[in-house]
């Protein structure tokens, strides 16, 4: 993910303007001890797979990231925040 | 009921905030020419003449703008704020910490901390950091220069 490379360097971009959108989206949640916990995880999931540097791997990693933003929106919306 | 129809019939009149001052209820009541049988509708097509004859001085309505802002900012209390949430930040070492101090070289953290940093600014100044903007700003420095530029503080 650190390498200048030009394809990873896009890949790197992803990945972080997925933790912003996750991170905006934790936001949201009503409850404090919610937001903490969830705030905790994604920054645990996020940096122990930091030093990925199989494509593979990491596209597989940035898909599983869409999928739980996808599911956060999702119950969000649902519960009217 | 009367009263409640007067009530309705002032805040139709003027939708901005008013005041009322009723002095004296009770002689209005009796002294106004209004009876139950009198509809809403006759009251509310502007007939201020029995409104001006129901008040006759018993009513005072007042005009009250309110407005709620913040205090103003200036470069000073910017980066005085900035600093504090730096400092609240548990990777960073408050006494390591400078406004010149680049987040990456000169206190060792990364681009998802720079992350986790910027959010944390949104949160304290009140105001959305678009992607492409946030991920350039690398000193505390540069992050005061940001918010100036986009609070349009000059000092």
């Amino acid at each position: 993910m650190w390498c200048c490379c030009c394809g990873q360097f896009l890949q790197r971009q992803k990945v972080l303007g997925l933790y912003r959108d996750l991170l905006r989206n934790i936001r949201k949640i009503p409850q404090e001890s919610d937001r903490r916990y969830l705030r905790d995880w994604a920054r645990e999931e996020f940096k122990r797979n930091k030093s990925e540097t199989d494509q593979d791997v990491v596209r597989m990693m940035v898909t599983q990231a869409q999928n739980h933003l996808e599911d956060l929106r999702k119950s969000l919306a649902l519960a009217g925040c | 009921m009367a009263a409640r129809i007067i009530a309705r019939c002032v805040r139709s009149l003027n939708q901005r905030s008013v005041y009322f001052n009723r002095v004296n209820t009770a002689a209005t009541l009796t002294a106004a020419p209004l009876t139950h049988g009198r509809t809403f509708s006759h009251l509310t097509n502007g007939h201020k003449s029995s409104l001006a004859q129901i008040s006759g001085g018993s009513f005072q309505v007042f005009q009250r703008r309110q407005y709620g802002d913040l205090p103003p900012l200036s470069l000073e209390t910017i980066r005085d704020r900035v600093l504090y949430v730096l400092k609240l930040y548990d990777k960073i070492n408050p006494e390591r910490l400078q406004a010149t101090s680049h987040f990456m070289k000169d206190l060792g953290l990364d681009s998802l901390d720079q992350v986790e940093i910027i959010m944390a600014m949104e949160d304290e100044f009140g105001f959305e950091i678009p992607d492409a903007e946030a991920e350039k700003l690398m000193t505390p420095h540069e992050i005061v220069q940001y918010i100036a530029d986009k609070k349009d503080v000059y000092e």
